[in-house]
């Protein structure tokens, strides 16, 4: 048996009939947990549990018949999990299904010592955006016409959405349509310019998975030694079989993904498009209903303070400032390390666009200096202490 | 002022009654700028009377929250003054000034706010001139800029 290797692109699933007819797509994450679990390679697996069509609860668990249950439960959750896996402190290892976004927000938790990157396994799963589950059930309800318990699954593929329900029949609807409407993804994920997790340790996910394997087979990229490690355990316990990837399968995912990316860039284009007016003036509109919960803070992936930070110390809401102090340091702390996760639009119950704002300030600092923030372990720009560190 | 020494740019800075007049924090290094401004006065360099200097020990101790809070609560204009580089007291305080320079600048063009509202500059504790001219600079460009977005009505 070869050995697998950093840089390997493999097509695998689980060896686990159950899991493998279960799974999202082969069962192949849920495979490599369970046998990281069994192995000893790391102490806890974050799973998710399905609570219902559209929703799922993330659940901590060193149980590897709990692992082999969880196969099948797909739906993501839409909050970054960055900031609980900070809750650990360190203390255990932990094994983790991640979105780009979510990974993304780890390596900043990294790169600014809160997170332990020896403590922390992730498998990296390919996002083509996400929704939020009251307004997907709204979508299947009202214009598909489908009872939403019905559904078994949803996938973005040629600008269609497509709804999969259980008697295996696909409904499709134009993806452009819906989201004109706010009805399809969320805002921030239709100008999310990572698709694929590369920054994880293996990035997986099913485009490109094509031919008899199509649906139970899954396409693994290996792009750590330690992502290498955990699938080489999997593949000797017996839990997973791989298959190297042809080339075929390889340039269908990377179409799909600049299918995505060209997407995503035409919408960057159109909500970031020059603001006619005063930009001032605009800013003070949007931020007019905040009420400081502070909640876009708590939530925010980059953001390594604590609840005392130079942002909520120095502003005082008795200042009756037009723009406070807290958005304004915000705005610039976060204008090298946001990720766009969209967390913060989420939180706010103000229903203030916050990510639309912070994007504001990033994109062209973030652009100029090259920057990706959570893709590499490149010191966050605002940290450098010499200007010629950051050409 | 009325009664002071003729020279050139004593037209320019005269202090007129109902002429709009800026507010301008300054920052100054402890160790060149603020020399360099004590410098201007021994000199008696005539520099224009809207400049609120604020003597810091290093101009990185100048951060986002101190210019911020300067423009939300009036200032027309924030000018930072450092050593020159090579010359910090602190061996590279005035580089990592340059690096958060970047990033606030570049916000504050994203929030439409003029260039010459915030300025950075080095001046050495021999710059007197240098000094005074900077501020001159200043107040003519912020004079013609009007008072500050961030002013709120109530401000005086």
């Amino acid at each position: 048996m070869t050995k697998v290797q950093v840089g390997d692109k493999l097509i695998g699933w689980s060896t686990n009939e159950d899991v493998r007819s279960k799974g999202g797509s082969g069962g192949l994450v849920t495979a490599v947990f369970a046998s990281a679990l069994d192995k000893g390679l790391v102490d806890n697996v974050i799973i998710l549990k399905k609570a219902n069509q559209f929703e799922a609860v993330p659940v901590i668990t060193s149980d590897v018949e709990e692992v082999l249950k969880s196969a099948g439960s797909m739906h993501m959750v839409i909050s970054n999990q960055t900031k609980y896996l900070r809750l650990f402190e360190n203390a255990a290892t932990i094994a983790v299904a991640v979105k780009p976004c979510d990974m993304r927000g780890i390596r900043e938790q990294q790169k600014r010592n809160m997170i332990d990157p020896d403590k922390v396994f992730t498998i990296g799963l390919n996002c083509g955006g996400t929704m939020a589950p009251h307004k997907i059930r709204g979508v299947v309800e009202n214009i598909y016409k489908i009872d939403p318990s019905q559904v078994k699954g949803e996938e973005i593929e040629k600008g269609n959405l497509i709804i999969e329900t259980l008697d295996g029949e696909h409904h499709t609807h134009s993806i452009d349509e819906l989201e004109e409407n706010d009805q399809g993804r969320r805002d921030n994920c239709r100008y999310c310019s990572i698709k694929i997790a590369t920054n994880a340790d293996l990035a997986c996910g099913n485009w490109g998975v094509v031919g008899e394997l199509a649906g139970s087979g899954t396409f693994v990229e290996v792009m750590t030694e330690k992502g290498a490690k955990f699938l080489q355990n999997a593949i000797d316990s017996g839990y997973a079989q791989v298959e190297p990837a042809s080339e075929k399968s390889e340039g269908i995912r990377s179409k799909v993904n600049s299918v995505m990316l060209k997407m995503a860039d035409k919408t960057k284009e159109q909500v970031f498009a020059a603001i006619e007016g005063n930009k001032l003036e605009d800013l003070r509109k949007e931020l007019e209903n905040c009420i400081h919960c502070g909640a876009c803070k708590e939530v925010c992936p980059s953001c390594a303070c604590g609840p005392e930070a130079k942002c909520t110390l120095y502003s005082d809401p008795t200042d009756d400032y037009d723009i406070s102090l807290y958005h304004l340091i915000r705005f610039l702390h976060l204008s090298d390390s946001c990720i766009g996760c969209g967390q913060c639009s989420d939180v706010c119950p103000a229903d203030i666009p916050l990510t639309k704002l912070y994007r504001r300030f990033a994109n062209p600092i973030q652009d100029e200096l090259n920057y990706v923030p959570g893709m590499d372990d490149r010191t966050p720009p605002f940290f450098v202490s010499k200007l010629e560190e950051l050409e | 002022m009325e009664n002071g020494v003729s020279c050139e740019s004593n037209k320019k800075t005269t202090v007129l009654k109902d002429e709009w007049q800026p507010k301008i924090v300054m920052f100054c290094c402890n160790w060149c700028s603020y020399a360099g401004a004590d410098g201007a006065g021994v000199s008696r360099f005539q520099q224009a009377p809207n400049v609120r200097v604020i003597r810091v020990m290093c101009s990185s101790r100048v951060d986002a929250v101190h210019i911020y809070t300067a423009f939300l609560e009036g200032a027309d204009g924030v000018l930072i003054t450092g050593c020159h580089i090579g010359d910090c007291h602190y061996v590279n305080g005035n580089e990592k000034t340059l690096v958060k320079y970047k990033f606030i600048k570049s916000m504050m063009d994203e929030m439409g706010i003029e260039d010459d509202r915030l300025q950075l500059r080095w001046i050495s504790a021999s710059e007197g001139q240098q000094f005074a001219e900077f501020v001159n600079e200043m107040v003519d460009k912020i004079k013609q800029l009007g008072p500050s977005p961030f002013r709120r009505p109530k401000v005086i």
